[in-house]
Parts: structure tokens; sequence; C-alpha cells
């Protein structure tokens, strides 16, 4: 039972991310891979998925612009975005990248578009869900946990 | 001090029930393998994101890695003589595809262990890696319960 009342706070903020279905697994693979070697090892993952990630969903927004649509142009990136955001666990991104990619191959433009919209925001919830969660490690501090073999 | 992800302009979603968030015991952790021996590995993946991320993890398991960005230039490392014991290569690839880079490879005589990772998860897509050369099929992303048996079985351990 964790003492610190900050630490409770960090371990319900994180049980809320799972059990509201925004992460998955993953994710706690990439915390253990954490150690006193790399501390801030998710999140610089994280951040580093948000940076170059945030480059695919822009050129996805430009290819929905142009009619018509290049639907294999707009898997591929699809296949690209969805393959970095399983990486991390990014749950609901991740199926809302398996939608979209099912529109493409049914060369559904609307259905695209409303995916897409949908994924954009379950992205942008991720990303200040995760925000706070590690604004709030940072200030709970680190914990003790058993170093990993080398 | 707080550290902005990469910003966008997005707005809410609704949330929805998850798993549970309970976290049980999985079967394989990255601590339950020590490489007793030097083991290498090539990642091959278009996206620089998941290039890194996969490096970083098998660099966390002690292997000593490269990577390049496209098939082609995979093909190109083998060709030029380079031995890994482990590859990891995507399907989607830039200028030459993973399914035929790893029919290239294999027909050099590579014959070590390639993992066929990617974010595609038909069956029609498996196959077809299957049929290039790869030994497992993977949909990302790599887990500790496959990564794990191949690095014991490369290391000697089974």
């Amino acid at each position: 039972m964790e003492r610190n009342p900050m630490r409770r706070q960090l371990q319900t903020l994180r049980k809320s991310l799972f059990d509201q279905g925004y992460l998955d697994d993953q994710f706690v693979q990439l915390e253990e891979l954490q150690d006193d070697a790399n501390p801030n090892f998710v999140e610089e993952v994280v951040t580093l998925y948000y940076r170059d990630s945030g480059r695919i969903i822009l050129n996805i927004e430009q290819a929905l612009e142009r009619k018509p649509f290049d639907f294999n142009k707009l898997d591929a990136y699809m296949h690209q975005f969805k393959g970095s955001s399983s990486s991390i666990g990014a749950k609901k991104v991740k199926a809302e990248s398996t939608l979209f990619r099912e529109y493409c191959r049914s060369r559904n433009g609307e259905g695209c578009m409303r995916t897409f919209q949908q994924l954009k925001k379950e992205y942008a919830t991720l990303r200040r869900k995760l925000e706070a969660y590690f604004q709030l490690a940072r200030q709970a501090g680190p914990v003790e946990t058993a170093c990993r073999p080398k | 001090m707080a550290s902005a992800l990469p910003s966008g302009d997005m707005g809410a979603a609704e949330a929805n029930s998850g798993n549970g968030g309970q976290m049980q015991k999985k079967p394989f952790t990255f601590n339950e393998i020590v490489l007793r021996n030097r083991l290498t590995a090539l990642v091959v993946d278009g996206d620089n994101f998941c290039r890194l991320l996969e490096q970083g993890i098998l660099q966390a398991y002690g292997l000593e890695t490269q990577s390049v960005n496209n098939g082609d230039a995979a093909v190109e490392l083998i060709a030029s003589g380079a031995k890994f014991d482990l590859i990891l290569i995507d399907m989607l690839l830039p200028i030459l595809d993973g399914v035929e880079a790893t029919r290239r490879i294999r027909a050099m005589g590579m014959r070590c262990k390639m993992l066929g990772v990617t974010a595609c998860s038909g069956e029609r897509e498996r196959q077809a890696f299957l049929a290039a050369g790869v030994d497992v099929f993977v949909e990302k992303p790599l887990g500790p319960e496959i990564l794990i048996p191949v690095l014991r079985e490369l290391d000697g351990q089974v």
C-alpha cells in the first residue's frame, strides 16, 4: 500500500489510463525498461512518439484535402501511424487507426474522414492525460525499484 | 517544471471502459533473461520512432544493434557481408518493401532469425511475409512474450 499521498494519486491516475482504455500492456513493457540509468525513459519515448507522429497526422490531413482521395497513400500513412501508436500502448488511437485502414481498403472516403476526426480526438486526449501523468510523476519523485540485471 | 508533449489542435474525447487496469503478472518480463553471448541485431523500419524504440528495446536486453530505414539498405548491408543473429524487419518500407527485402536476404544465404514486425494484421500479409522467409510474423508492438523466447534460443539457453 503506497503511503505517499502523491504516489497514491499517481497510481490512481495510472490505473485510470488503463481502466478507461487509453493504454494497454505495451505501456507496461516500456515502464519495465525504465531504470535508474534511464529514469525518464517512458516520458522520453512518449515525447518522441508525439513529435514523430505529429508529422504523420499532418501528412494525412493534407492528403484528405486532396480529391479524389489516394487511398493507397492514406493507408500507407496510417500503417506507419498505427505502428508507432501501438508501440507506446496507445490503445484507443490504435483502434481508430485500424478502422481508418479498413475504410481505406473499402475506398470509403466518408468513413476515413469521420474516423480521422475521432482519431485526432483520442490522440489529443491521450497526450493531455500523459502530460498530466508525467508531471505528477516528476512531482512525486522516483520510486525505489529493483535494479534490472545488466 | 512540466514539459508539454508536442502539441496539436485537437478536442476532447469520451472515455470508455478498458481492461480494468489490473496489472496481472506477465509471463515474461525483461529481467527474465540475461544474455551469456554477444548477440547482434539489425532493425529495418521506415518509421523513425519505431526504429529507435525497437533498437532501444533490443539494447536493453543486451544486444548490439544497427538499423536502416528501408529494405534496399538492409539488402545492401547484408550483401556487404554484415552478419546478424537477429533481424527485425517491417513489411511496408520505402524503396524496397519488407517482403521483397526478406526474399533477397534469404536468397543470399542469410539464415539468421528474422522477425517480421509490422502494423499489418491480415492473414494475407502474414502468409506473404512468412513465404518470403521471416521466421515469425509479429503484429506491432513486439512484446517480451515473443522476443524473450527468441533471445533464449539465439543465446543457446533453450
